[in-house]
């Protein structure tokens, strides 16, 4: 049965796509791709853990993921900024390394986390974080497209020469972007081992970093689609892990026919919404120069 | 940042209250007389890395309320002169002046600070963005929060109070190339440019719209800016609307005028180094059988609107069939469908008898239809290829350079440096790369790579667009030849001499419809002015 304590659960599992997306969406939005997304909730769930578990106090956690998750940020900036390399290639780096170095790290740290260094909820069990985070979501909204920041953003992303013609600052404005993906990435990271499942194992994240990813593909890098994006992967997600929450009569299939589902549907979705016809109709297309470094004029 | 603080300290917040091009904080330009100096650069010299000297010991000067006019052939410098004042190239050597003291303008911040605005040869527009957003991005005063209304206000103002209409809402990817300019010129006003800088400024306008633009930089001047256009062909307008003219060749300053005592031969000879002929080679030939024929054809532009509405006509051997028209008639939608680049809403296409209308761009050009866009830079050319690459684009089909997909670069290379030398481009040779091009040398190279292609159709967009008188009508002297060699070809040209004297019948567009198709001997200046207006139809 679907009850309050699902929902609950979905939602919170929503939440943990949707800061990693948003983040994503606006270093994407300036033009720097950053695929290591995986690994930025990675730095930031162990940094998270391990400081919450250490001090006590979940705020704190809650702040090295996030300050953790910018470093990684910047060090991609570096190499894909600064050092122009190829962001594909870094970004990959990012993930690898930080895989490596969280199971290793967190090797003794694993098992749950101590009762104190939890969030409590406050609402209809649901934790602060949860609201904070909507509010940032929607304030990336407005940024991106009722400020004059998000408009240097969002023209960095379409075409640098432009924007440099214009008296922006290229190179910052990516810069300031990256940092920012990597400090939503692990804050995302964070809510997974504060909130979501406060418990440490290796590889917490099994894949949401990658889903991440997609929904800002699948959102045409729109904020409020990637809201629905995200709700929806979330409910997938949830679904996969506790099936019987939807039982369906008389069909019994295995387990690992619903952790399936939401790797299913990332297909699916992004096969579909990737075609002509529906961007299109939404009216959105990829930032011209995402992926592209900007060298200056020589 | 800039060495010395003129006046760039002094830009208080309140100074810059007003969108009004006259008020701001550039208080050097206001208490001048006309005539007298605002800007001067000194021995200005730029070596770029390839050993090219494109700016050689410049001297140059800008005085209030003058239009300047910077003339000079393909390469000869003046994009890189300019782009150095605008701050996107820094010089080797010189010095530039205002107002009595020497600054240093490191960027295009510095340019605007100091009031200086540029608006360039290559569209430097975001297409995916609105034209308001494309205007006020970069613009000091923007608030943190966009309102939208008040801006549209003030841009609406300001590009009323010169006469110009803009549609703010637009996405700039809708635009005509026209259209466009008219949003960058309003840009750098809006920015709040005191010396316009505009770089080939008519070179995809039409006539009309010319026209316009230069009563709005007359009615600038007289407000107190300092223009400089430049123009490097158009030398009628020059002379129409100049006050005074400076010649560049070969990186290097040959003479000083004021326009008043020049003349078109004059600076023909000036701007080339030698006596110029303005002669044409045409031979009349045997038109052969039907190349291309086109039956009721219809199609929509970017916005969606009919373009094209039933257009009827054909192409024989040898014949040049040119399409008369002011920009923005539908002729660019009506070349693209002819390419297979946008879709027919109706009607047919044959070429050599067959019907193509669903046949591939890729399968038109090894059929033999060439085509040369009218946005050669942006449609035409990757900017950070060689000049070598950029042939290779368009001749991976031809079997003569690609045999079982491997191309023959060896060939290509030494095709390419025969184009080069044929078209006399100006450039260190094939590994070049496309963006290191000054305009006018790019453009004969994307025409030299259609034309190698050997087409037996080719659809050119104005052909001499952004040449100099030289290269122009050596451009065009290359259609004639194709023609004698029995090449049908489809000219689209809004200088109305041009289609006139190439073409063997002429048909005007206006709103997407033929007004008639006259033989060369029918079509006199003003019936064809009249019909491409939309006054008079032909009787047939
Ligand atoms: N970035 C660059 N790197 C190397 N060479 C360059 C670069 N930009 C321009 N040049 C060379 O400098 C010379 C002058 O170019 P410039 O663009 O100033 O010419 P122009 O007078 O504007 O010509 P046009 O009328 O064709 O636009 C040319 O020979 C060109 O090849
Ligand atoms: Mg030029």
């Amino acid at each position: 049965m679907i009850n309050w304590e699902f929902c609950v659960a979905f939602i919170q599992a929503s939440m943990i796509f949707l800061l990693a997306a948003t983040g994503e969406l606006v270093n994407q939005r300036s033009g720097v791709l950053n695929v290591g997304l995986e690994g930025l909730m990675l730095v930031g769930a162990l940094a998270a853990f391990a400081i919450a578990a250490k001090t006590g106090s979940p705020w704190l956690g809650f702040a090295g993921g996030m300050v953790s998750g910018g470093l990684i940020g910047l060090l991609h900036g570096f190499l894909s900024i600064s050092l122009k390399a190829d962001q594909t290639v870094s970004g990959m780096g990012m993930w690898i390394l930080a895989l490596g170095m969280t199971t290793y790290l967190g090797q003794p740290l694993s098992g749950p986390l101590p009762g104190d260094g939890r969030l409590e909820s406050v609402i209809a069990g649901l934790t602060p974080m949860f609201f904070i985070g909507i509010v940032i979501v929607i304030c990336v909204w407005f940024g991106l497209f009722r400020t004059k920041y998000g408009l240097w953003v969002r023209s960095a992303g379409e075409d640098p020469s432009v924007a440099v013609v214009s008296g922006l600052n290229v190179t910052r404005i990516r810069y300031i972007c990256v940092v920012f993906g990597g400090v939503m990435g692990g804050l995302a990271g964070a809510y997974l081992t504060l909130v979501y499942n406060p418990v440490w194992s290796p590889n917490p994240t099994m894949g949401r970093g990658w889903i991440a990813l997609a929904i800002v593909f699948f959102s045409m890098w729109r904020p409020e689609i990637m809201l629905l994006g995200s709700f929806l992967f979330g409910f997938l997600w949830h679904l996969a892990i506790s099936p019987s929450a939807l039982q369906f009569q008389g069909i019994d299939l295995s387990y690992h026919f619903y952790r399936m589902i939401p790797f299913i549907a990332t297909i699916v979705v992004l096969t579909v919404i990737s075609s002509k016809k529906i961007s299109r109709i939404i009216g959105a297309e990829k930032p011209a120069a995402l992926g592209k470094p900007y060298f200056d004029q020589d | 940042m800039l060495r010395s603080p003129v006046n760039v300290t002094s830009t208080s917040p309140q100074a810059i209250q007003t969108a009004r091009p006259v008020a701001g904080p550039y208080s050097h330009f206001m208490d001048l007389s006309k005539g007298e100096k605002i800007l001067e650069m000194r021995g200005i010299t730029k070596i770029f890395s390839g050993g090219v000297v494109a700016n050689d010991q410049v001297d140059f000067d800008i005085r209030a309320g003058e239009i300047h006019a910077l003339l000079g052939e393909n390469g000869a410098g003046k994009s890189t002169l300019m782009h150095i004042l605008s701050g996107l190239i820094e010089p080797d050597e010189g010095e530039i002046i205002i107002g009595g003291q020497q600054v240093r303008i490191g960027s295009p911040q510095d340019a605007l600070k100091l009031g200086i605005g540029m608006v360039h040869q290559h569209r430097k527009l975001i297409p995916a963005h609105s034209v308001l957003e494309n205007i006020i991005i970069g613009h000091p005063r923007t608030p943190i929060i966009l309102n939208k209304h008040k801006a549209k206000k003030e841009i609406s103002q300001l590009a009323q109070s010169f006469g110009f209409e803009i549609d703010l809402d637009a996405k700039v990817w809708q635009l005509d190339a026209s259209e466009a300019q008219v949003v960058e010129i309003v840009k750098v006003l809006y920015l709040g440019a005191r010396i316009l800088i505009l770089d080939e400024p008519t070179s995809t306008l039409t006539p009309p719209e010319t026209e316009q633009l230069m009563s709005s930089l007359k009615s600038m001047v007289k407000q107190g800016l300092a223009v400089v256009p430049f123009i490097t062909h158009k030398l009628p307008v020059v002379l129409d609307i100049s006050d005074r003219i400076t010649i560049l060749r070969n990186g290097k300053i040959v003479d000083h005028i004021l326009t008043e005592k020049a003349d078109e031969k004059w600076l023909a000879r000036k701007m080339v180094g030698k006596e110029t002929l303005f002669d044409l080679h045409r031979t009349e030939v045997e038109l052969g059988q039907e190349i291309l024929k086109v039956v009721d054809l219809s199609a929509m532009n970017n916005k969606g609107f009919q373009a094209v509405k039933g257009v009827s006509f054909s192409v024989r051997e040898g014949e040049i069939f040119g399409i008369a028209g002011v920009s923005g008639n539908g002729q660019f939608e009506l070349a693209e469908v002819l390419m297979g680049l946008r879709k027919p809403t109706q009607g047919a296409i044959f070429f050599q008898g067959k019907d193509i209308k669903r046949t591939s761009i890729k399968k038109r050009w090894s059929l033999g239809i060439g085509y040369v866009p009218a946005e050669r830079i942006e449609v035409g050319s990757v900017a950070d290829f060689s000049l070598g690459d950029n042939m290779a684009i368009n001749l991976y089909f031809n079997d003569n350079y690609c045999k079982w997909g491997i191309l023959n670069f060896k060939k290509i290379y030494q095709d390419t440096e025969a184009s080069i030398r044929e078209f006399s481009i100006k450039t260190p040779g094939h590994r070049a790369k496309a963006k290191e091009m000054s305009g006018g040398n790019l453009q004969k190279l994307i025409l030299a790579r259609v034309i190698s292609c050997r087409p037996r159709l080719l659809i050119v967009n104005l052909p001499t667009q952004g040449l100099d008188v030289g290269a122009g009508e050596f451009v065009q002297n290359k259609l004639l030849e194709l023609k004698k060699q029995g090449v049908a070809i489809l000219l689209i040209s809004e200088d109305l001499d041009e289609t006139l004297s190439l073409s063997d019948s002429v048909a005007p567009i206006y709103e997407g419809q033929l007004m008639g198709i006259l033989s060369r001997a029918e079509a006199d200046k003003q019936k064809v002015g009249r019909m491409m207006a939309g006054m008079v139809r032909s009787s047939e």
